[in-house]
């Protein structure tokens, strides 16, 4: 942060007194050239290689006598079989309740005790443990992360608890319409597949999930060939480094993970058809329209965004917004995104409205769908989704640990180490050809599938003839 | 107006805000161990400067990263209002919807075209407007805040369509929602009298009748740059920003003394109770008791409570109500300032497989408990250290730094340095925690919420 408090300059104002005096509006005026920082500060980046595999990142920033440490692993829910759904989430879970000498209670003592944050989280492709804190408290913190991720205890004791809560959780996320809509779309795109069910799994699979079952799924993700090893913050790489062979150096080397699960069907069978998620109390319908989409290592990820950012990723600028809120005042917001995963996951539409305007919103999503086929991003809308794009890059990365977590993700899913110095003129380099193209390939109104939650008896009036109804309970 | 932002606290979001809100004044206490020694407080260089009309403009550069938060904070909120409910809230919409020379959603437009982020919240007191941007945008976003205070256009047309917005942002937020129906009527029961009572986002029928003189009289009101505090923080120049400023903000006009509510709220004389029937598994309680407003002396001593109640898995409430007794799936309970009154906030969501009465008993023993026993040294130094590390934490950000020297300025008139706010919550004594849980957190002052089936 800066220093001292800084002089008035006298002469600076006086010359910025006549440039204002000739200006015209600002807003009237095409945006100035953006200086572009580096995302990584020169020197502060350092990367090694233990022996048996563990990749160590190490971020440097002085600024605040914090830091965050971690290890992540290239698995996470999508490794799991469909009538496992769940154990990722449950392994995460038992991680953080016990490990070393430290049962579940004395572990949270101790990272209490320090103000800091353990964290132990699963997504689709990955699981991640990460600790917070003070960094003159680097040592405890780093005792604790070998602990949780190479000793978590795994008490049956504690597996009841947290399978317990688990089930009670999947019951208690009915009462959020949006878990719902989302919960149900999974299962109309993905009935097959592990995707078709929600990542911390079901009743069912979740009834299932043993404290033998999370020992076993941790030794199979947490190998020290599939994982990386992060530190950003108040830290040199050397007292990282030493840290590292000290805690993380005999952690034996074993085989590479199994991918998990197939690929689902590219394009799962059947047109457009519509889902009705009865709750006979809501004065509002959660809406979704979707169908499949790409995966992370699509080649064109960023004309795809791009795109999407027109129709209706680019939040106040996206024509969907443009259509449903600031013109037609149906709902507080709409958005549309790519879940890119390690395997293609869906392209959606979510929005919202009181329920007797459901049909006409719907209609006004599934026409701009097929709008943004046939009218593709104009240069002017490309152009802002550029600059949108660029200068929320940015400011995303404000942060060290967001920085960290950028270089991570690229790691997660094997992306060229420099790609987030070269987003930008990536960026820059898409064209309105590559994203009209995008349009075309990418959006298939005609084969979505529509989940509505909300009261199925106004509901199913409203939504015929858009495709074949099915009313569920939640 | 933002679907990313609150317009007001949902339940969840309750106690990470009054962990913002929660730094009250204390007396200075000997220098113990704590992480701020060895760093300066960034706020330690924040420049305040005063326009002729009243506008206060707090500047801090930093250099290290290319992003800059800008901000308006607005000192008008819900509790401002005397008529229509949600008006305050209103503003927060209608400000992107045009100005004598800006179309409607062109503000956002002409942001987001230069890769900013944008947004506005409002709360029982201010409305903030904030724009994170790289430097480069930093003119344009003076030049378009003060063209909308300066010449804000409210419509007839405008109005009709927002207010629909508005009313889907209710449904999703509180009407279709168990903790925002538990939010808003526990607010509504714990006070009789003061505006606090009111949702920050209106009642539905205000909000649908509200009309364009209305707004604007509360607009000309409110809008004013006497009442207004700028907040600028992170990679921009100081002497070109606050030039641009007087250019543009120093032309404002200020009016005479801001109309403040006059309504005290009158000494709570027993427990009060409200139950909401909603379509739901897992019940939601919810509880609250009426504290101190902000820059209260006590507040270091009921945020360390909170912390002990509520910070982490070794907390209180997590150990005997989620981890121990199986009947909750969340409670925490933590001190919310507002300037003219505070609350204790409580709220836990039942298990499906539990019962809100058990909920409930464990929930008021353990706070009985703090009442009636001192805390123990390690549950003191544990909450201690964990508000050091949160405070320390918070000022990673450039938009998070403009936030709290803002806040600070409405609460204190000044920017409060981090090592004083540090020395307070060392002060805080096991004797403090029980005399505030004492002075409180009595069963007399409580508002008990259910929202069940």
């Amino acid at each position: 942060m800066s220093g001292a408090v800084r002089a008035v300059r006298m002469g600076a104002l006086a010359l910025l007194g006549l440039s204002l005096a000739c200006a015209n509006p600002l807003w009237e005026q095409p945006p100035p050239q953006v200086r572009e920082a580096p995302i990584v500060r020169p020197g502060s980046l350092t990367r090694s290689t233990l022996s048996n595999g563990l990749q160590v990142l190490v971020l440097e920033d002085r600024r605040l006598p914090l830091v965050s440490i971690g290890v992540a692993v290239r698995r996470g829910a999508g490794a799991e079989l469909p009538d496992g759904a769940g154990l990722a989430s449950f392994t995460a879970e038992m991680m953080n309740r016990g490990a070393g000498d430290r049962d579940a209670r004395a572990l949270a003592e101790f990272v209490d005790a320090m103000g800091a944050d353990l964290d132990v989280s699963s997504g689709w492709d990955s699981t991640a443990v990460t600790l917070s804190g003070l960094s003159r408290d680097l040592d405890p913190l780093f005792e604790v992360l070998s602990d949780v991720v190479r000793r978590p205890r795994f008490e049956t004791a504690e597996a009841e608890r947290a399978r317990g809560e688990q089930l009670a959780a999947l019951e208690q996320a009915k009462d959020d319409p949006g878990t719902l809509v989302a919960w149900h779309m999974a299962r109309a795109l993905y009935p097959d597949h592990r995707y078709g069910l929600p990542s911390p799994g079901s009743p069912e699979s979740v009834k299932k999930l043993t404290a033998t079952s999370a020992r076993d799924f941790h030794g199979r993700i947490f190998v020290p060939n599939d994982a990386i090893l992060f530190a950003t913050g108040d830290v040199s790489a050397e007292t990282v480094m030493a840290q590292a062979r000290r805690r993380f150096e005999d952690w034996k080397r074993a085989a590479d993970p199994d991918a998990g699960p197939p690929p689902p069907n590219p394009a799962p069978a059947g047109g457009r058809r519509v889902v009705v998620v009865d709750r006979p109390d809501l004065g509002q319908a959660q809406i979704a329209i979707a169908h499949e989409g790409i995966a992370r290592s699509f080649p064109d990820r960023i004309a795809a965004a791009l795109m999407n950012s027109v129709v209706g990723g680019g939040g106040f600028s996206s024509r969907l917004m443009d259509v449903l809120r600031a013109e037609a005042g149906l709902t507080y917001g709409v958005w549309s995104g790519f879940s890119m995963r390690r395997q293609p996951g869906p392209f959606q539409v979510s929005t919202f409205t009181r329920v007797a305007e459901t049909r006409r919103a719907v209609d006004m999503v599934l026409a701009e769908l097929s709008r943004a086929r046939q009218s593709p991003p104009s240069e002017e809308e490309l152009t802002r989704a550029r600059t949108l794009a660029v200068g929320s890059f940015s400011l995303s990365l404000e942060t060290s640990d967001a920085v960290m977590g950028g270089l991570i993700d690229l790691e997660i899913y094997d992306l060229p180490d420099d790609s987030l110095d070269t987003y930008r003129a990536r960026v820059r380099a898409t064209t309105q050809a590559m994203t009209a193209e995008m349009a075309r390939d990418l959006l298939h109104p005609e084969r979505a599938a529509i989940v509505v939650v909300g009261p199925a008896d106004q509901l199913v009036p409203l939504l015929e003839g858009l495709g074949p109804i099915e009313v569920v309970q939640p | 107006m933002r679907p990313s932002r609150r317009s007001r606290f949902p339940l969840a979001l309750v106690f990470a805000v009054a962990a913002l809100l929660a730094w009250g004044s204390g007396a200075a206490a000997d220098a113990a161990e704590d992480p701020g020694e060895s760093f300066e407080d960034p706020a330690a260089s924040a420049i305040t400067t005063r326009l002729p009309n009243g506008l206060v403009v707090l500047t801090l550069e930093d250099h290290a990263t290319p992003v800059v938060s800008f901000q308006v904070w607005v000192q008008v909120g819900s509790k401002d209002e005397t008529w229509y409910t949600g008006l305050a809230h209103l503003f927060e919409h209608m400000m992107f919807k045009g100005s004598k020379n800006i179309e409607p959603e062109q503000h956002a437009r002409l942001i987001q075209a230069r890769g900013g982020r944008l947004n506005a919240w409002t709360s029982q007191d201010f409305t903030v407007y904030f724009e994170d941007v790289t430097s480069e945008t930093l003119p344009l976003v003076i030049a378009l805040e003060a063209e909308r205070i300066a010449n804000l256009r409210v419509t007839q047309e405008m109005l009709t369509s927002e207010r629909e917005v508005v009313l889907e942002e209710r449904r999703m937020r509180t009407e279709d929602k168990p903790s925002g129906r538990a939010y808003e009527t526990l607010l509504a029961t714990a006070f009789v009298a003061h505006p606090y009572r009111r949702p920050v986002i209106g009642w539905r029928s205000d909000v649908e009748v509200v009309t364009v003189e209305a707004c604007q009289d509360f607009f000309d009101t409110y809008y004013r740059p006497n009442n207004i505090i700028v907040s600028i923080v992170g990679d921009f120049d100081t002497d070109e920003a606050l030039e641009r400023i007087r250019e543009t903000f120093g032309k404002l006009a200020s009016r005479g003394p801001i109309p403040r509510n006059p309504t005290l709220e009158p000494a709570q004389k027993g427990e009060r109770r409200a139950d909401v029937h909603f379509d739901l598994r897992s019940p939601v309680l919810a509880a609250a008791w009426h504290a101190p407003p902000s820059g209260h002396p006590d507040a270091e001593a009921l945020d360390v409570a909170s912390a002990i109640l509520s910070g982490g898995r070794s907390s209180r409430l997590y150990r005997n109500l989620v981890y121990e007794a199986q009947q909750a799936l969340y409670a925490e309970g933590g001190y919310m300032e507002m300037q003219q009154a505070g609350l204790f906030l409580a709220y836990a969501g039942v298990r499906p497989d539990g019962g809100i009465e058990e909920v409930e008993r464990l929930f008021f023993q353990q706070i009985a408990l703090m009442r009636e026993e001192p805390v123990s040294a390690a549950e003191l130094e544990k909450a201690k250290r964990q508000l050091e590390v949160s405070l320390v934490s918070g000022l990673s950000k450039a938009h998070a730094v403009a936030s709290r020297i803002a806040l600070d300025v409405a609460t204190f008139g000044r920017i409060r340095p981090l090592a004083e706010r540090l020395a307070a919550i060392r002060a805080v004594s096991a004797e403090d925690v029980q005399r505030v849980a004492r002075t409180y957190l009595v069963d007399s002052q409580r508002s008990v919420v259910r929202v069940v089936p």
